[in-house]
């Protein structure tokens, strides 16, 4: 199934046939889809949001291919929506715990600078919380940062920040479709514990050349796009890239005009159809942050992916896709001055390989199955000096490691209104010499140190990952879902800072650390109102996760050949309700969200063994989103969240160092404080110049609230007779404008 | 504009809050440190009080008995000269002996162990006038000295100026920590950004204190929670790792000291 103006596949189409209710099929990731059913003469319905209806009525004999071009709709201008139209797939669904984004709602909802994102928007989802104001990472039902699969057309992102976390590595005008998955993660994902964020680009117009930008306060952005062959093939190139250092180079002074402080990113594909049954695709993604300020500091990093598949149909039911897929996360960060300099680089490289299949043999059984294998190559740490530093070189010794995995999922109607799909993912870790593995004892002494030779396995951990959700229909507009989730984590994010830093240390699993693992229980109530002009949703999940990381105070993550005696592991639970009502249809659409949860962690080592509040706890969480399309001119979208404050931990008490003559806190249960309550306001109107242009004014934080980004407890600097606490906020009322146009 | 923001962002805008905190039951405090220079060497025994104390003065532990040892077999017991305050008498410290204190107060027993590392002495120093980001002015002062050849010296670097003595006077902290571990056996220079007040015409004391690991430890966690700048301090702040069993805070630590002073040209 296509858009029949640029043939880019659709994603999640519905196609039903009216004569036989309850036979539907909705289009996979590739556009494509197989549905069974007796010969005749039928009218069916093809659906999807943002597209005129399609409706044909035709004679179906033996087996047939039909290749359907939908229209997307005209600007709707206080239209009377036609009914049956709107689709109940997310009633009907055994989808649990699981949230798309149109591509409209990404692009009417600013985030910062007027720049929209789509890893701040998701974070206006229940169950999904921001890690921190300016942060592109994200907290998923209770699950820490790194505990996210992040792919992006397959392709696993290893740092998805830019700007130290303001904005996300994913450009806005290459994304086709978001799917995030928090609750019910289907078998064919593996390898993090809390989530998945499915990304796909878009594929390229293949009946015309064509191209989109904007320009911004912050970054500029310029997507072209146009067929190989008319029909057959098309390619998609869309880059992004700030200047902000520009302005650097009309300073007078020398060291100023001589820094960078830039990101930019390319977003690259092409796809060629060979006959009705082959289809190739590669793309690639290469985004890179640059600060450099000569003669003191500089540091850079960024992520490359390259990743070719193969869509191929068997037969009539049996559709493969195969992907080979290169990711690589490097950063690299030179400090000191002249010959003093030194550089410190370290990063991951993986080599993927992964081969799904799903089989749809009639309409009420599809079968998925797959097998995927990563290579990992982890780069801790190098120094590089200068043969006049006095820095010494030095590397710490690389991991290798290999992750298999194999699945299979089954969903099928058991009876009418019942659908089950179970499955299972068997994954299996195997950390690879050549490495010198230190053990270690309760003070993190080494104790024993075993060398291992190229090609010598170290450690295997095998795990079974069962994955089962169903639905229960109670009527056409109303169900009741469950699912049950284990998912196991193989690599880890060492990290000893809030925001998403470049220089986290990606570090597998290992003799001493074990892969973290989840068990999730979910229940939830769908119904839908108005004729499925609003969603609402109930959900209420548990979650139980084994070996968590944490670390022992002072902890020096960076260039630390024995990183691991200085982790510790514990457990956390998480447990909450989601409310979600959403309107898909009309002049105004958006959704209200409202999460109550509970997480806790509890490690022998920390806060006397005692239970803790964790880090990505938040009592309360609402957001709330409008999108008002007004006119055929004006387009107005406002955001307001709130969210109670990060447990923290503050001193409870002081003593005086007389050495220091410093007064120093006094610190007792861990995270036993609460931030204030952050609450903020967006506003944003679109203004049409013509069909091929707007301008779009943002205003972030409308009602300008000081949120608190941190409190510090200091002797007052004027006064050291005295102490205080001193909050920091870092983002007040910011308007901004940006312009768009396409051609 | 957008460097401007940019610029806007980092700086954050402060301001000073109130804070509900609780106050926790008093816990043991003992500070004490040895040097190789002449004694007298000071032990301090108080209690912990309130954050928000209205005083910053602590209540001290009167009527302990105090004793630092040495791996040689020499005893000293200190005199409580001020309450709180204990002296000793005839101790000396010496570079690579280990030391012991001993406390009991309330009886209870307080112990800890520290080692004076080998000395080193800063070769020379000098300074230059400093040039950063934003356009800052003030001084770097380079402190130039030889790493020994084996792994595993830690560093502590004080620095005083005979201006205004800034509260934070190295990069707004209190002291410069570092260790040879990428450094090892080099020739080193450290650099040192002295105190924006710092003029032309003043002098500056460099102190180079050569630490033990367990010091190092402690004064490496200290510095966790007392950057005052605007990022969050840590993460998961906690007390110091002190090397004091008996479930107290504070350190007790024998380090050898290396001073030298330069007149900003």
């Amino acid at each position: 199934m296509r858009n029949g103006e640029t043939g880019e596949a659709l994603i999640g189409a519905m196609l039903v046939v009216k004569e036989l209710p309850g036979t539907g099929v909705t289009s996979n990731a590739y556009g494509f889809y197989s549905l069974t059913f007796p010969e005749g003469f039928y009218t069916i319905f093809i659906q999807y949001l943002g597209y005129t209806t399609r409706k044909d009525t035709l004679h179906f004999y033996h087996n047939r291919l039909i290749n359907f071009d939908l229209t997307p709709e005209p600007i709707r201008v206080g239209e009377v929506v036609i009914s049956g139209e709107r689709t109940n797939a997310n009633v009907t669904s055994t989808d649990i715990g699981v949230n798309k984004l149109e591509v409209k709602e990404i692009q009417s909802i600013p985030v910062l600078l007027g720049e929209k994102d789509i890893l701040k928007t998701i974070q206006l989802l229940p169950g999904i919380k921001s890690a921190g104001e300016g942060s592109t990472g994200f907290y998923a039902r209770g699950g820490g940062t790194d505990q996210n699969l992040i792919v992006l057309d397959e392709a696993p992102i290893y740092n998805s920040s830019h700007l130290l976390g303001f904005l996300s590595v994913f450009n806005s005008d290459a994304i086709k479709d978001v799917k995030v998955i928090t609750g019910g993660i289907p078998a064919e994902y593996g390898g993090r514990l809390s989530s998945v964020l499915d990304i796909r680009t878009n594929d390229g117009n293949n009946k015309e050349f064509g191209g989109s930008g904007g320009i911004g306060l912050l970054a500029s952005r310029l997507t072209l796009e146009g067929p190989i062959v008319a029909d057959q093939g098309s390619f998609i190139i869309s880059g992004r890239r700030t200047y902000a250092d520009l302005f650097f180079k009309l300073s007078s002074d020398t060291t100023i005009n001589r820094a960078s402080l830039y990101f930019y990113d390319l977003n690259m594909k092409a796809n060629y159809t060979l006959g009705d049954k082959d289809r190739l695709f590669l793309s690639g993604y290469f985004g890179r942050d640059n600060f450099n300020y000569p003669n003191t500091f500089g540091f850079n990093w960024g992520n490359t992916t390259a990743t070719l598949r193969w869509n191929h149909i068997f037969g009539d039911h049996l559709f493969s896709n195969t992907s080979f897929i290169l990711s690589d996360y490097e950063y690299s960060n030179s400090i000191g001055v002249g010959t003093s300099q030194f550089d410190i680089t370290s990063g991951i490289k993986d080599l993927n390989f992964k081969m799904d299949f799903q089989y749809f043999t009639n309409s009420q059984n599809t079968l998925k199955f797959g097998v995927n294998s990563i290579y990992h190559t982890f780069l801790p740490g190098t120094v590089t000096a200068g043969s006049t530093s006095f820095t010494n070189s030095l590397t710490i010794e690389n991991r290798y490691a290999l992750e298999n995995a194999a699945y299979f999922s089954h969903e099928l109607d058991v009876v009418s209104g019942v659908k089950l799909n179970y499955g299972l993912r068997f994954s299996i870790f195997n950390l690879l010499g050549p490495a010198h593995i230190y053990s270690y004892d309760e003070s993190g002494a080494v104790v024993d140190t075993a060398t291992y030779h190229s090609g010598d396995f170290i450690k295997t951990y095998t795990n079974l990952e069962p994955r089962v959700s169903a639905n229960v229909l109670l009527d056409a507009t109303s169900s009741i879902k469950a699912s049950y989730t284990r998912t196991t984590q193989y690599l880890h994010l060492l990290s000893n800072s809030t925001t998403s830093n470049p220089s986290d240390l990606w570090v597998p699993s290992s003799t001493n650390v074990k892969p973290q693992l989840a068990d999730q229980y979910d229940v939830g109530y769908f119904k839908n109102f108005n004729d499925n002009q609003f969603e609402a949703s109930m959900e209420f999940y548990y979650k139980n996760m084994q070996n968590l990381i944490d670390y022992k105070n002072g902890a020096d993550i960076l260039l630390n050949q024995n990183v691991e005696a200085l982790l510790l592991y514990g457990r956390g639970w998480s447990y909450g309700s989601e409310l979600l009502v959403r309107k898909k249809y009309g002049q105004v659409t958006g959704w209200v969200a409202y999460t109550l949860s509970k997480t806790e962690e509890q490690f022998d080592q920390i806060n006397n063994g005692l239970a803790f509040p964790a880090r990505q706890d938040r009592t309360h969480d609402i957001s709330v989103v409008a999108i008002y399309d007004y006119n055929s001119t004006w387009n107005f979208s406002a955001t307001w969240v709130y969210n109670t404050g990060n447990a923290v931990t503050f001193p409870s008490g002081g003593y005086l160092l007389k050495a220091e003559n410093r007064w120093i806190p006094l610190y007792t249960e861990r995270n036993g404080y609460r931030m204030p309550a952050y609450h903020r306001l967006d506003l944003s109107a679109t203004w049409k110049l013509g069909p091929r242009s707007n301008l779009n004014f943002s205003l972030y934080n409308a009602y300008d609230r000081m949120n608190a980004y941190s409190i510090n407890f200091r002797q007052d600097p004027n006064n050291p007779d005295k102490t205080e606490a001193v909050q920091t906020t870092f983002f007040p009322i910011i308007p901004s404008v940006t312009y768009n146009f396409n051609f | 504009m957008t460097s401007i923001f940019l610029v806007g962002f980092l700086s954050g805008c402060q301001q000073v809050v109130s804070v509900d905190l609780n106050t926790a039951n008093p816990r043991v405090v003992v500070e004490g440190t040895i040097k190789d220079q002449p004694g007298p060497y000071s032990v301090f025994l108080s209690m912990t009080g309130s954050y928000f104390d209205t005083t910053l003065v602590d209540p001290p532990i009167s009527h302990a008995q105090v004793v630092i040892s040495d791996d040689l077999g020499n005893r000293d017991t200190l005199n409580e000269v001020v309450s709180g305050t204990y002296q000793s008498s005839k101790l000396i410290g010496v570079s690579g002996r280990t030391y012991t204190l001993s406390v009991k107060a309330g009886g209870k027993n307080y112990m800890a162990i520290s080692s004076m590392p080998p000395k080193v002495f800063i070769d020379s120093l000098y300074a230059l006038p400093r040039h950063s980001v934003g356009g800052e002015s003030g001084y770097d002062i380079y402190v130039v000295f030889k790493d020994p050849p084996s792994l595993g010296n830690y560093y502590r670097i004080n620095a005083r100026s005979s201006a205004v003595i800034p509260a934070d006077s190295i990069d707004g902290k209190r002291y410069r920590l570092f260790t040879d571990k990428l450094t090892n056996g080099n020739e080193m220079t450290e650099r040192i950004r002295a105190g924006r007040n710092v003029q032309s015409g003043d002098t500056i004391t460099i102190e180079l204190c050569s630490i033990d690991k367990a010091s190092y430890d402690y004064f490496h966690t200290l510095s966790d929670i007392l950057s005052s700048d605007r990022s969050p301090t840590s993460l998961s702040p906690a007390n110091p790792n002190s090397n004091i069993s008996g479930d107290a805070l504070g350190y007790f630590a024998a380090f050898t000291v290396d001073t030298k002073k330069i007149i900003i040209p």
